[in-house]
């Protein structure tokens, strides 16, 4: 197991997209905004740098099918994909929906989580 | 811990089983699904003065859930479709239908518009009937269909979800029947208290034919509610 000072290094960018159809509930809309929040307040460091890429993805497009495909997006969700030296990983995350009701709390979730995957801790 | 954390730590259980009922239950209660279970309510409280009635046909729609459910995850797990291939088009046409259908359904029950045998009459006395008074083939139907129209909500829950649970337990039987069970519950529990509750009421079941009238007139405007509400969704 290497250190999460070493995999740091390898870690080499992470994008974090919310997928969704031209048509949002509510609650997908939530989901994505306080993502894009979360992103924009605590890493725009990592932002301007390019490590971390934040977008909202329109899944019903044309333009966006091969990310739709990449990411095997089944619906409005919330994905991170991580590069570093062992290749690409994906995961989506659902325990953002359960949060939707405290902005706050889906916010310091998140940025956990986003601060895990960038030391190259996938857990 | 509050509900939804409370929710959030059951629905994510390692034990597939619990996770899958909650997530089911998750789903009863949240908007979308919540309209298609109180119109599948009014539908099962029309038959209010047939005791048991009313009990079996809010399982009946559950089952009727339940065979979509298990239809789509079985096609999943076990013939390796991808989710993706399933998830998006139903997605996109699936509530198409709803508001529609809710709409027809709605004025069936209503009986207020009378078609000429000639136009296929006969055929649409017999559906009627079928939906409003045999019952069991209808709410069966009902069940399957309602299961089948995806919100972008319960997308989330049953492809984001439990379909992740199914394929990593390699069971696309139990799990998805477990949530699907959950996803009926407020159905048949309300089934359950229309039940007891009108037994209590002895004297009254007399006069029930009349009241029957009325709950399905009361159903089939509920119907037309949720119909106009699923097409508003669609074009808003």
């Amino acid at each position: 197991m290497p250190t999460s000072s070493a995999t740091a290094a390898a870690v080499e960018k992470i994008e974090v997209y919310h997928f969704h159809p031209t048509r949002q509930c509510s609650s997908c809309i939530a989901v994505g905004n306080y993502a894009e929040e979360t992103v924009k307040t605590y890493f725009a460091d990592e932002v301007a740098s390019g490590k971390i890429v934040f977008a909202h993805i329109n899944g019903e497009l044309a333009e966006n099918k091969e990310l739709v495909e990449k990411y095997e997006v089944t619906g409005s969700s919330l994905w991170i994909g991580v590069y570093d030296a062992t290749g690409f990983h994906k995961e989506e995350n659902i325990n953002v929906w359960y949060k939707i009701d405290d902005k706050q709390e889906y916010m310091d979730y998140l940025k956990g989580v986003l601060e895990k995957r960038l030391a190259g801790d996938f857990s | 811990m509050d509900v939804m954390g409370f929710m959030e730590a059951m629905g994510t259980s390692n034990i597939p089983l619990v996770a899958a009922f909650f997530i089911g239950l998750m789903m009863a209660i949240s908007p979308c699904p919540l309209v298609t279970n109180i119109t599948a309510i009014a539908y099962v409280s029309k038959k209010i003065g047939s005791g048991n009635q009313t009990l079996i046909t809010g399982l009946v729609y559950t089952a009727g859930r339940m065979i979509t459910y298990v239809a789509i995850a079985s096609l999943i797990v076990f013939t390796g479709l991808t989710a993706q291939a399933i998830a998006l088009p139903l997605q996109q046409y699936g509530d198409l239908l709803l508001g529609p259908l809710f709409l027809v359904i709605g004025i069936l029950m209503l009986d207020v518009i009378s078609f000429p045998t000639s136009l296929g009459g006969g055929r649409v006395a017999t559906l009627r009937e079928n939906l409003s008074d045999r019952g069991h083939a209808g709410s069966f139907l009902l069940g399957a269909l309602f299961a089948l129209s995806f919100c972008p909500f319960s997308a989330v829950l049953f492809f984001g979800m439990l379909i992740p649970l199914a394929i990593r337990a390699g069971d696309g039987i139990i799990i998805p029947a477990i949530f699907a069970f959950a996803t009926g519950l407020p159905v048949i529990l309300l089934s359950l208290v229309l039940v007891t509750s009108v037994g209590r009421l002895g004297s009254i079941l007399k006069k029930i034919q009349t009241f029957e009238l009325w709950t399905r007139r009361i159903a089939g405007v509920i119907f037309i509610v949720a119909g106009i509400y699923f097409c508003i969704l669609l074009f808003s």
